[in-house]
């Protein structure tokens, strides 16, 4: 007998979490980095401006990714998370916040955790498209000018954090309540 | 060759137009998720199957996008000090971020 090794719902999860928020992760963690490593006093040489192309590619790629998470999150993960189960049901496995939800241990995944979900992501998702306009707009001025520099490694750190952060809780989530 | 080097000749008012506008879109999002704590403000659920996070997100990136737009178009060709907009823009964040935490909604 054939059995299906994943739900629609866990490969939309599988989508969110690993595919789109952990690519973003890394692509975070490369800009941070690129921010970092190819800030230079000139940005008139041929290297520079390479160095800047990427990093503006970079950060656009980083942007559409985050987007793509906490739309997808919110649009079709979260409403099959939310679902009320039918009056009377006791097997709860497929209403993940209602299963979390009945157990005083497991509560705070739902009032801490995927209630900081629900909106960190997308404050997250703004900062990182703030960095890829200015990266695209500026180029390797971005690189240069230091103030400017700093300001941009500031919110990629920020956006870093945050984006860590939900995602660590959308483990904890998906580890005690998966979509299943 | 051909060398794109950006727009170096401009002022740094787009930039910063960039980020304070993402300082308020994160601001908007933590006030709109407080007030909505508090039951002083219920943005309207714009998709009911993800219930009231789909209006109150959705406002936030509205108004994110608003406050881009007219700052972009007072800032555009200008030079803008920047210290001070780089910490308003911080201050915003940090705010906004933290009315988004849980243990927040309950000081209020």
């Amino acid at each position: 007998m054939d059995t299906m090794l994943f739900t629609g719902r866990s490969i939309w999860t599988m989508i969110h979490g690993i595919v789109l928020g952990g690519g973003a992760l890394m692509a975070l963690a490369a800009a941070l980095f690129s921010l970092y490593a190819m800030r230079s006093a000139t940005a008139s040489d041929v290297t520079s401006q390479n160095q800047a192309r990427y990093l503006a590619q970079l950060m656009v790629l980083t942007a559409v990714l985050l987007w793509l998470t906490v739309l997808i999150g919110t649009y079709i993960n979260f409403p099959p998370y939310r679902a009320t189960p039918p009056e009377g049901l006791t097997d709860l496995a497929r209403y993940p916040r209602s299963l979390i939800r009945s157990s005083p241990g497991t509560e705070w995944l739902h009032s801490f955790a995927m209630e900081t979900k629900e909106h960190v992501p997308w404050i997250a998702a703004m900062l990182a498209t703030a960095v890829a306009a200015v990266s695209v707009r500026y180029r390797s001025q971005l690189l240069s000018d230091r103030p400017l520099n700093s300001m941009a490694m500031t919110l990629v750190s920020i956006c870093l954090v945050l984006v860590s952060f939900a995602s660590i809780l959308g483990v904890f989530v998906n580890k005690v309540a998966p979509l299943e | 060759m051909t060398i794109d080097v950006g727009r170096p000749e401009e002022g740094n008012g787009a930039a910063l137009a960039s980020f304070l506008a993402a300082g308020i879109g994160a601001f908007a999002t933590g006030a709109i998720v407080l007030l909505n704590e508090a039951g002083l403000f219920v943005s309207p659920t714009l998709y009911e199957p993800a219930g009231g996070v789909s209006g109150r997100t959705t406002l936030a990136a509205l108004i994110w996008l608003i406050a881009w737009a007219v700052l972009h178009n007072r800032w555009k060709h200008r030079q803008v000090e920047s210290r001070r907009v780089y910490a308003i823009t911080l201050m915003l964040i940090g705010i906004g971020v933290l009315f988004c935490f849980p243990p927040v909604w309950k000081l209020v």
